[in-house]
């Protein structure tokens, strides 16, 4: 399984990326949505897990551009702000949406629901 | 005049909330960072009990990682108490470059706007007689339309300059010529508040907000809190 993971916070996404590394899965991670594009052009993720509040391009709108591309796709939103509106915002988009700070086992819970392992 | 008193109120909660958003979004943020690291600390030593070699090296950097988290986090609660502590006094003398400093930290919680360095000159501290919570808010959307808006340095450098009548604090390494006016209603209705003035030279790309030693006849004059 190939798990792409954006988030501006550099520390908190490579960090993640290798717990899951641990757990079996392949996982890319990018600091910024050009990078997320760019990635996706040259790779096939089968999941993104995406920073909502990014500079440039929220993760909304990232999520747009990556479909784009890969349309199978699947996402996963994080946030630290928690918010309803946020998490409102995450069932329409038709993703899973996590608060930060989460454990990492309800992450993995998740992506292997939203890719219905 | 109540009418107006009204809309600085709900300016001030308004800028209030916005700020206890940005700072608790952002202290997430530092635990999940430390969450994570604590998470992978954990991790590598449960596979080194396994057959993986332990790297001591890593650990530490690990570590140390986790004590600048935490003094980051700190820093933010910290900035965050000072703040809490501008509503203690609704009028009192107030101190520009310390409050200069803390609106820079203030603006620099939006990652959106951290692409921009942003810099106070060195100089002499002053200080005017003024509403704390209204002057950080007005600095606050000065710094933050600054940030918006730099030019092709990406550098914004503040300088504080001040005599016995007036201070002036001024905002250098904007795009020259902005599109989108400011001040803002939002802006000019702070200013009025504060008896200040902003003026933008969007030419030469600066901005200068000037404040005067002591506010006269402000409607935030008449606000006094419950005894």
């Amino acid at each position: 399984m190939k798990v792409l993971l954006v988030d501006d916070e550099e520390k908190f996404v490579s960090r993640l990326a290798e717990r899951l590394e641990i757990r079996g899965f392949e996982a890319d991670w990018t600091t910024t949505s050009d990078g997320a594009l760019s990635k996706a052009e040259n790779e096939e993720y089968d999941i993104a897990v995406l920073d909502v509040k990014m500079p440039r391009l929220s993760g909304i709108d990232l999520k747009k551009g990556l479909e784009k591309l890969v349309p199978k796709m699947k996402f996963i939103f994080v946030s630290g702000h928690g918010s309803e509106e946020d998490y409102d915002i995450g069932i329409r988009e038709g993703a899973f949406y996590l608060t930060k700070p989460f454990k990492i086992e309800t992450l993995v819970e998740r992506i292997k629901e939203a890719l219905n392992l | 005049m109540e009418k107006e008193i009204g809309r600085i109120c709900a300016e001030g909660f308004s800028f209030f909330g916005m700020t206890n958003r940005l700072i608790s979004h952002e202290v997430k943020n530092i635990l999940a960072i430390i969450s994570e690291t604590s998470g992978l600390m954990n991790e590598l030593l449960e596979l080194s009990e396994k057959s993986m070699p332990l790297e001591p090296d890593r650990l530490r950097s690990l570590s140390e990682s986790m004590i600048e988290d935490v003094q980051r986090a700190n820093q933010i609660i910290r900035n965050m108490n000072t703040f809490a502590h501008s509503v203690d006094d609704f009028i009192r003398e107030v101190d520009i470059r310390k409050t200069v400093c803390l609106m820079m930290d203030v603006c620099r919680l939006d990652s959106a706007l951290r692409k921009t360095e942003l810099n106070l000159a060195d100089g002499d501290d002053c200080a005017i007689y003024t509403s704390p919570l209204f002057l950080e808010n007005l600095l606050f959307h000065v710094i933050n339309f600054c940030l918006r808006h730099p030019g092709p340095e990406k550098k914004i450098r503040i300088l504080l300059d001040s005599n016995e009548s007036r201070t002036r604090i001024s905002l250098t390494g904007l795009a020259s010529h902005i599109a989108g006016a400011f001040p803002t209603k939002k802006e000019t209705l702070l200013a009025e508040a504060l008896s200040a003035e902003i003026i933008l030279d969007a030419d030469k790309g600066r901005l200068h907000a000037e404040f005067p030693e002591r506010i006269e006849g402000s409607p935030i004059q008449n606000l006094l809190p419950i005894d």
